[in-house]
């Protein structure tokens, strides 16, 4: 009797696993149908290159706190902040910054 | 609160459509949910019974996001939106457009070039503020000093160059720390400050 009720108790795990598996399975299929990127990785890395401190007057700017205080009405202004900032020739000044700082010298 | 991010990747332009683009930041507000919504599943079933299958519009995505973001505050982060190929950029805007206007749980936060302004600011109407990254000395003083710390040849440094640097780089290139580290990183610094991620 015991053996019989033991028995199914695991017929019963097993079907749990199953439509538990079934839903998980279900879940990535949606995912993977809303969108093949994965932004996480990139994500990640952005996060990983973070340094304390830097914009964080951006913060303390009108634009800023109007945007993220802003009311949540339907249609109401406020509702996107775009930064834009021009990349100019900073790359190429830093990677070469140093030895013409050292000619300097 | 729910956070979702997308950054725009110059290399990666083809396979960041406008449709994967949206649908990758509804995936991930679809995942921090823990349970796929009704909504959702139902779509997914409807496009799966099309013959073939039928893939996502941009018009179901906006759809499913109002679903989505109707219960909690959601914050949306796009980097580099000029790195957007120019013909998609009309159409990733007017939708960012409508999940605005459709999800007012919304804000959302972009980058990009100075020269894409006038199309954010005309297809978000009076929804949008702009604002101008212009690093302080300070930004440029900090980073700087993080990448020397990093620096591969430290046996070609001692303490006069790393003074000169210090010195002469910041007042030199008050908008150059942008582009060394991209703007991500000052996207993941205000991101991080504000609590978002």
């Amino acid at each position: 009797m015991s053996r019989i009720f033991a028995g199914n108790i695991n017929s019963f795990n097993n079907l749990s696993n199953n439509i538990i598996f079934t839903a998980a399975d279900n879940e990535s299929k949606i995912l993977t149908w809303l969108s093949p990127l994965e932004p996480q990785v990139r994500h990640q890395d952005i996060r990983d290159q973070r340094v304390d401190g830097i914009g964080s007057w951006l913060l303390e700017t009108r634009e800023f706190k109007d945007w993220y205080n802003g009311s949540e009405k339907k249609g109401s202004d406020n509702t996107a902040l775009f930064c834009y900032g021009d990349p100019g020739v900073g790359k190429s000044y830093i990677r070469y910054g140093k030895p013409s700082v050292r000619n300097k010298r | 609160m729910a956070v979702a991010c997308f950054y725009y990747d110059f290399a990666s332009r083809e396979a960041q459509s406008p449709t994967n683009m949206l649908g990758s930041l509804l995936k991930q507000l679809v995942s921090g949910l823990g349970a796929v919504p009704g909504e959702v599943e139902q779509k997914f079933r409807g496009h799966k019974r099309m013959i073939g299958g039928r893939g996502l519009r941009l018009a179901d995505i906006v759809e499913m996001f109002a679903t989505v973001s109707s219960s909690q505050r959601t914050f949306i982060c796009v980097d580099a939106l000029d790195e957007c190929i120019p013909r998609h950029q009309l159409e990733v805007i007017d939708a960012l457009g409508q999940i605005i206007q459709r999800s007012p749980n919304t804000r959302m936060f972009m980058t990009g070039r100075p020269h894409i302004r006038g199309v954010v600011e005309r297809e978000l109407g009076g929804g949008a503020i702009s604002v101008s990254i212009k690093p302080k000395d300070h930004d440029i003083a900090t980073y700087l000093r993080v990448r020397l710390r990093k620096d591969t040849s430290p046996e070609v440094m001692d303490s006069g160059l790393e003074d000169d640097i210090m010195k002469g780089i910041p007042g030199e290139a008050s908008e150059a720390y942008v582009a060394v580290g991209g703007q991500g990183i000052f996207v993941s610094n205000i991101l991080t400050s504000a609590n978002l991620l």
